[in-house]
């Protein structure tokens, strides 16, 4: 059948499927995806727009946010380039295998000539004074100690053919290589559709929900440990499991020792000082007046405390580190994670009635008067910070997948660089006054190894009957 | 710190004067002086891990923790590398090259900055362990020195450095031998050296044993991340790198056994291979931004 009768999509799917089984794709887009990652690393990845801008002016930032080039790893065309080496890699397979292995698994005992076997760059002639059948069963022995497999055909009594292979299964190495990458890769994937990523900031005796699953997270008790110079050594959660109401499971988790749980990860990420709340605040009574301290005390977060000798008790109920308030929500925030403008929020009750809830601050003592109408104020003095556990939450179902692939990939690799395939032929027949063996063979890579090795079997089979 | 200095001073002084004999013997090639600088080079392999284990004890951890410990231990592996080939392959002539080359890392370990070399403690995201390897040695009280993830995916990536400085050694070598060889140039200092054929054979073998322990560093480098960082990936400039290099020896390999490329292109591969290895290494520390605190 001439080419163009072929109906259009057979060619073109021919086309694709030849463009796909090129061997040279797979060198260029190896070089292509590694040029173009640099630019990855040199554009730093997720940064606020600001930082592009800061670093690169309008023009440039529009073009990086234009082509994803501040997310790079993650855009169609990136990922896309990875996916044409798996596509690469599946086609030569199907293409290369099945020939690779019929010719390298199934022996045809071809029939060689003496001329054949020294045609081979490696190759050894050795004259020994026995008999051919002496020889022979010599020879088969040295092979099968040096784990050589042996196909034997044509013999008779004058000549003898022999064809022996040994480590074959290196020659796979590669293409197990090949298939762990693409287990690699689905596991990443599955990584990708079935898993996610979470961060919480948790606070002691908090409850935390962890998406997808049954069970609640408590966080029992977090804190610091530091080295004598000063420097922090470890931090830690204790972190209780709770299913049903019922605590399952306590775990001491720190850097490097994450909790693990029904297919979700628990780790610690990081650290810090609340933002919006605290453990402790300093607050005293004063009389306006006078400037006269009544009473200087402790009170703790969200318990309502009595002042002593008065009539008036106090809850603190709100703090933020960088005071700031929102007109149109109507809402106090922090500005920042940092304590520049701190101030906390009390609820204010006179013989059991609440009567105000003021934000007080330290840097602005009486800005607002706590307690209206009133001859005495309340003033916020200091404050003991509360620290937060900063829990990374992961569930990726994908990720033994990628290990399993990685295992493989490196035995594959162990078979492709350290087993090499030797291939041997050895013709022994009678000459004058003994027996004359010609060995020649092939080896698919480090030639050296396998001179070595011929160079030795050689000298076996002289051994002591050296002529 | 006194004592690990101590033997860097020595093997510093040591590596110069080993790379010199080296050089006499590429010159006037005399079995005693060849034999001399073999002796050497195993002093001067003493006396690297000798630092490394001084260093041990004085931090009370595995001696991989900073960019200066690193190239302690790049030294440390390239001189193994160097003399097992010496001793498989008979042939002293790269010695000068690599004995340099030694040199040339221990001149830049000692030329950083203080920041780079001071023994430290752990920062917490180092502190990875084997559970049991800390179980086992804790009956010993030596739990301090039970290592994790983390040591093992330093130690073999840098096992992985060290065989792509050889293959990079070799295929410099190559390229200049190759050259002489092509204009029918003799040249007595060349000639020493293996034939071209065999540089680039040796070329590829480094590249072999150097492929898969870079991949299982990366790998372990991976698994270490998904533990302290809860991913095994985060496309950080390091991690990017790593695979950078990784893809040009996958091509180097591809390009030689799937297209046959041999000799000159294949020697220009390992060069740019290795020109990447020392931006994976010192340029991602120096240059841009990241997770990585050091190598
Ligand atoms: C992307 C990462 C890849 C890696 C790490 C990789 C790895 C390898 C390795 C280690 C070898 C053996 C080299 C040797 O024997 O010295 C090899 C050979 C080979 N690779 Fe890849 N490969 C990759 C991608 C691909 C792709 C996408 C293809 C698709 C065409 C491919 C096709 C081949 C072929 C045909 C061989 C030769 C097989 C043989 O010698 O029997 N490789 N590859």
């Amino acid at each position: 059948m001439a080419k163009e009768s072929k109906p259009w999509y057979t060619r073109i799917g021919t086309g694709i499927w030849k463009f796909f089984a090129s061997l040279k794709l797979t060198i260029i887009v190896l070089i292509s995806v590694a040029f173009i990652s640099i630019i990855g690393t040199v554009i730093e990845q997720n940064q606020p727009l600001e930082k592009y801008l800061m670093a690169y002016g309008e023009s440039w930032t529009k073009f990086i946010i234009y082509g994803n080039l501040n997310n790079m790893y993650h855009t169609w065309w990136y990922n896309g380039l990875i996916l044409t080496l798996a596509v690469n890699i599946i086609v030569c397979t199907f293409e290369r295998f099945p020939t690779k292995w019929n010719s390298l698994l199934k022996h045809k005992p071809k029939k060689f000539t003496a001329e054949s076997v020294n045609q081979f760059a490696n190759k050894r002639t050795v004259k020994v004074s026995a008999g051919l059948e002496e020889t022979r069963t010599r020879v088969a022995a040295i092979l099968k100690k040096n784990k050589y497999k042996t196909v034997k055909f044509d013999g008779n009594s004058d000549e003898d053919f022999t064809y022996c292979w040994r480590g074959v299964i290196g020659r796979f190495g590669s293409d197990i290589t090949h298939v762990s990458l693409l287990l690699i890769l689905f596991g990443a994937i599955i990584g990708g559709f079935y898993g996610y990523k979470d961060f919480k900031v948790v606070y002691t005796g908090d409850t935390i929900e962890v998406p997808d699953v049954d069970y609640n997270l408590r966080l029992d008790k977090f804190w610091i440990e530091y080295y004598e110079s000063g420097q922090i050594k470890q931090y830690n959660s204790l972190l209780t499991v709770v299913e049903d109401g019922k605590d399952v499971l306590t775990k001491q988790i720190w850097v490097n020792e994450p909790l693990d749980y029904k297919g979700v990860r628990f780790y610690q990420s990081s650290w810090g000082n609340a933002w919006d709340r605290i453990a402790k605040a300093n607050i005293a009574m004063i009389g306006k007046e006078k400037e006269q301290i009544y009473s200087n005390m402790e009170i703790d977060w969200g318990v309502l405390t009595k002042i002593p000798d008065t009539e008036y008790s106090v809850k603190l109920i709100g703090f933020a580190g960088d005071f700031a308030y929102d007109e149109e929500r109507n809402e106090v925030f922090s500005k920042s994670a940092e304590a520049n403008n701190p101030a906390i929020q009390i609820e204010v009750y006179r013989g059991g009635k609440l009567i105000s809830s003021p934000w007080i601050f330290i840097k602005y003592p009486g800005i607002f008067p706590a307690i209206p109408d009133s001859e005495e104020d309340i003033v916020f003095g200091g404050y003991t910070g509360l620290l937060y556990s900063g829990l990374s939450l992961n569930k990726d179902p994908g990720v033994n997948i990628v290990w399993l692939g990685c295992l493989i990939m490196v035995s594959g690799f162990f078979l492709t660089f350290f087993v090499y395939h030797r291939r041997l032929w050895v013709y022994i027949h009678t000459v004058d006054g003994g027996t004359e063996v010609s060995l020649g063979g092939l080896i698919n890579k480090s030639n050296f190894v396998f001179e070595r090795e011929i160079e030795n079997i050689a000298k076996k089979i002289k051994g002591d009957t050296e002529v | 710190m006194i004592l690990s200095l101590v033997f860097f001073t020595f093997s510093f002084i040591f590596y110069l004067v080993t790379a010199l004999v080296y050089v006499a013997n590429w010159f006037v090639k005399k079995k005693w002086l060849g034999q001399i600088a073999t002796t050497m080079a195993f002093v001067t392999l003493f006396s690297t891990s000798m630092i490394l284990i001084m260093r041990a004890g004085e931090s009370g951890h595995a001696p991989f923790s900073n960019l200066f410990e690193s190239m302690v231990l790049f030294v440390w592996a390239l001189n193994i590398g160097y003399l097992l080939m010496e001793y498989r392959y008979k042939f002293k002539s790269l010695g000068a090259v690599i004995m340099a080359l030694e040199f040339i890392a221990m001149l830049s370990a000692s030329l950083l900055p203080y920041r780079f070399k001071s023994v430290e403690p752990l920062n917490p995201a180092l502190q990875n362990k084997w559970h049991f390897m800390v179980d086992f040695l804790s009956k010993f009280g030596l739990e301090d020195y039970a290592i994790g993830w983390l040591d093992f995916h330093v130690f073999t990536t840098f096992i992985g450095y060290a065989a792509f400085a050889i293959s990079f050694g070799l295929a410099l070598t190559y390229l200049v031998k190759n050259k002489a060889e092509v204009k029918g140039k003799k040249n007595f200092l060349l000639d020493r050296f293996p034939d071209s054929k065999m540089l680039d054979e040796l070329s590829y073998i480094a590249i072999a044993w150097g492929f898969p322990f870079l991949t299982i560093g990366i790998v372990t480098g991976a698994i270490w991340a998904n533990e302290a960082w809860g991913r095994p990936w985060s496309w950080d400039p390091k991690e990017t790198w790593s695979a950078i290099t990784w893809m040009i020896y996958a091509s180097y390999l591809h390009a030689r056994v799937t297209r046959g490329w041999r000799g000159r292109r294949a020697a220009w591969i390992a060069v740019l291979g290795f020109v990447a290895i020392i931006f994976l290494y010192w340029g991602v520390s120096f240059i841009l931004p990241g997770l990585h605190a050091y190598a």
